[in-house]
């Protein structure tokens, strides 16, 4: 699992240029053997929301009935603004605490130009300044060019940059990238789509999920699923002087299965099977301490009629920033649990 | 000198000050090749000499610090380590910083920030001191403990790459950029004959309180000395008036830090072999190894010519390659005016 998280987290998408990522996940999926042909098809590649829908039959002919979830993108900035020195100024896509920003590296567009997001030295700024955070509007990425004419050869208005991080193993057991969130969620499903499985599902692949769920809309819209199960990732601040319940959850003690969060009250049933079959398996779990956050889950629970939905995630530290932190026994849990999941589907839903 | 290669290599080396080892391994390597001599002082500066061949020469010495800012571990909570600064250390770029602690071997590390889910949008505009902030090395207490004890440093992890066509963009380019240009000095006069006897000073704990530079001026003794440092460059959020252009030329100091002979010298020198320069006026101290180095024994006369760098301290320094070339340019000049 960590070699193809490794390679997921490599790839840039930042919501809206999701492209680079969605071709990598098919290049996968291409080298999957079907055992008959139509196994594994493709229901939507990029129109018009830019999701990849794959549907793989199953032992159980169950239909569109099950359908998981992982979204593509991940947060980072776009180019607002090339000034007349040739500094580019940006906004931020998704929600980022713009102190993990400030000096970091980035790759602008298909072309990636490597920038970093500069600051003047702190020898410059008054002790009363130096307390306070430069607001994004006065941040800028420096890519080393003289002027804007020079510039304008390298980016383009509306390029996105994603943040820069070697992906690798670190500490004991865990692991360190960029878009963790939510890579993990798209290499459970990549790994699923490698097995039999025991009835039809649906792997959505979603596109701008942290701009606000939208891929979602039209994936869950398309697909009409009763069951959804969203693998995501969620902020662990499992940090010293943090108290207790505003740690919300830990790397190491679990998939997180989600009651209920900022935007979200899920399926209990649901929620219930999810606890029950890891205990009757031994496979550690958790739950968020914390109501905060959201995920495509929110959109696809009230899609046309609606639809059941659980969410099953990893906790991850410094989330939405560029090292973000989890813990590799969690994402392989998250793997464990979500086939039995499909095992105990396969038992409840029926055929279409 | 191909300064993308030698400070690729440099940059990318652990020397926060007074753990500078690494750095002045390679340093001492890349010297020897230029110099008659090499060696290091009793504090882990390293000196490289080149004699001219004349009895009682004057001695000239030119010096670039080896040390980076870094840190300090302090203690421990839950796994999590506790640290001080080594230098001045920007807080404002520790937030989710990826470092490198020194312990054998070395082992990754994060500096935890927390999530904005969790947060207001006024803890969001508030940068946090030192004191509140833990690295994250993804160990438990007893693990922590056991491989990072109290007292091992840390440094940014990082390296040095291009920036566009002209830029290099780095840790540690102050002053390892500084040392790069000394290097490159020495390789010019590889042939030139010289009328001083030349040191090549990689000095420790710049940053910190000048010990290197402080204690090797005593062993050397020179009568004059040339500190090759940076200084502030511009950039979209600082004043013109208080930075200097990248390409605009190596920056001559002036001021009482700065012997009069010695600033004219290089500022004649610059214009005549059409040098581009620029002027930095310090009222006082000029904030490099100068300073202290112009009061070693019975005296020293010092000058200080600085390399244009924006983000100064933050781990994403950034100069112009022509800049250092200039600088280098200058100096060879300046040290073959010398008799």
């Amino acid at each position: 699992m960590t070699d193809l998280l490794k390679k997921l987290c490599l790839l840039n998408g930042v919501s809206g240029d999701e492209d680079e990522v969605m071709y990598g996940i098919l290049d996968h999926i291409r080298t999957i053997p079907q055992k008959q042909e139509g196994e594994i098809a493709l229901l939507d590649r990029g129109s018009p929301l830019r999701n990849l829908t794959v549907f793989k039959k199953g032992k159980k002919s169950t239909g569109n009935k099950l359908m998981l979830c992982a979204h593509m993108d991940e947060v980072g900035v776009i180019i607002t603004r090339i000034t007349d020195e040739g500094f580019l100024k940006f906004d931020f896509v998704g929600g980022v605490d713009r102190r993990v920003a400030i000096g970091k590296p980035v790759v602008i567009g298909h072309n990636k130009v490597p920038g970093v997001i500069g600051l003047k030295a702190v020898h410059l700024v008054s002790r009363e300044e130096r307390k306070k955070v430069p607001k994004t509007e006065s941040l800028y990425i420096d890519i080393g060019a003289k002027d804007k004419e020079a510039a304008g050869k390298l980016v383009e208005l509306g390029d996105c940059g994603a943040f820069v991080c070697q992906p690798e193993e670190f500490g004991g057991g865990l692991f360190k990238a960029k878009a963790i969130d939510d890579r993990v969620g798209c290499a459970v499903m990549l790994k699923l789509l490698e097995e039999d499985l025991p009835l039809d599902v649906t792997f959505a692949f979603t596109a701008q999920e942290e701009v606000g769920t939208r891929g979602a809309f039209g994936a869950a819209f398309s697909v009409t699923p009763e069951i959804a199960l969203v693998l995501e990732t969620t902020t662990a601040a499992d940090l010293p002087e943090v108290e207790g319940h505003r740690r919300v959850c830990a790397p190491g003690k679990g998939p997180v299965i989600s009651y209920m969060d900022g935007a979200t009250i899920y399926d209990r049933d649901l929620f219930e099977t999810l606890r029950r079959l890891s205990e009757e398996n031994g496979i550690p779990w958790q739950t968020k301490e914390y109501i905060a956050g959201g995920n495509d889950a929110r959109t696809i629970q009230r899609t046309k009629a609606g639809v059941r939905v659980a969410a099953l995630s990893a906790a991850t530290r410094y989330l939405h920033a560029p090292a973000s932190v989890g813990s590799v026994a969690d994402f392989e849990n998250m793997l464990k649990l979500t086939r039995l999941f499909l095992s105990e589907m396969a038992q409840r839903l029926g055929e279409e | 000198m191909d300064y993308e290669q030698t400070l690729g290599r440099l940059c990318a080396l652990s020397g926060p000050s007074g753990f500078e080892e690494r750095a002045a391994e390679a340093a001492a390597e890349l010297l020897r090749p230029l110099v008659d001599e090499v060696y290091a002082t009793r504090l882990g500066s390293v000196v490289g000499v080149r004699r001219c061949g004349q009895e009682d020469a004057p001695k000239l010495l030119l010096d670039a610090h080896l040390d980076e800012i870094g840190f300090i571990v302090t203690g421990h909570e839950e796994g999590f380590l506790r640290f001080a600064p080594l230098g001045g250390v920007d807080s404002r770029m520790l937030p989710d910083r990826e470092v490198v602690i020194l312990a054998d071997p070395p082992i990754s590390g994060v500096v935890a920030c927390m999530p904005p889910h969790v947060q207001t949008a006024e803890d969001m505009d508030k940068s946090l001191p030192i004191k509140d902030l833990f690295i994250d090395v993804g160990l438990s207490q007893e693990e922590a403990q056991r491989r990072i004890p109290i007292g091992t440093p840390a440094a940014y992890r990082g390296g040095c790459t291009p920036l566009g066509e002209d830029l290099l963009c780095g840790k540690a380019l102050d002053d390892r950029a500084g040392f790069a240009v000394l290097l490159d000095v020495l390789e010019r006069l590889k042939d030139e004959p010289l009328g001083v006897d030349l040191y090549v000073l990689g000095s420790t704990q710049e940053e910190t309180h000048s010990t290197g530079a402080i204690t090797a001026a005593y062993e050397i003794a020179p009568r004059m000395c040339v500190a090759v440092d940076v200084t502030h460059g511009d950039s979209p959020d600082a004043s013109k008036h208080e930075t200097f252009q990248l390409g605009g030329g190596p920056v001559i100091g002036v001021g009482p830090n700065c012997a009069v002979s010695m600033s004219g010298r290089l500022k004649a020198l610059a214009k005549q072999a059409e040098i581009p320069f620029q002027i930095e006026v310090m009222a006082g101290s000029s904030g490099t190894n100068a300073w202290p180095i112009q009061i070693s024994r019975e005296g020293v006369a010092t000058a200080v010519l600085s390399i244009p760098e924006r983000y100064m301290h933050a781990p994403v320094e950034v100069v112009h390659k022509r800049d250092l070339e200039d600088a280098a340019r200058l100096l060879a000049a300046f040290v073959g005016t010398l008799r």
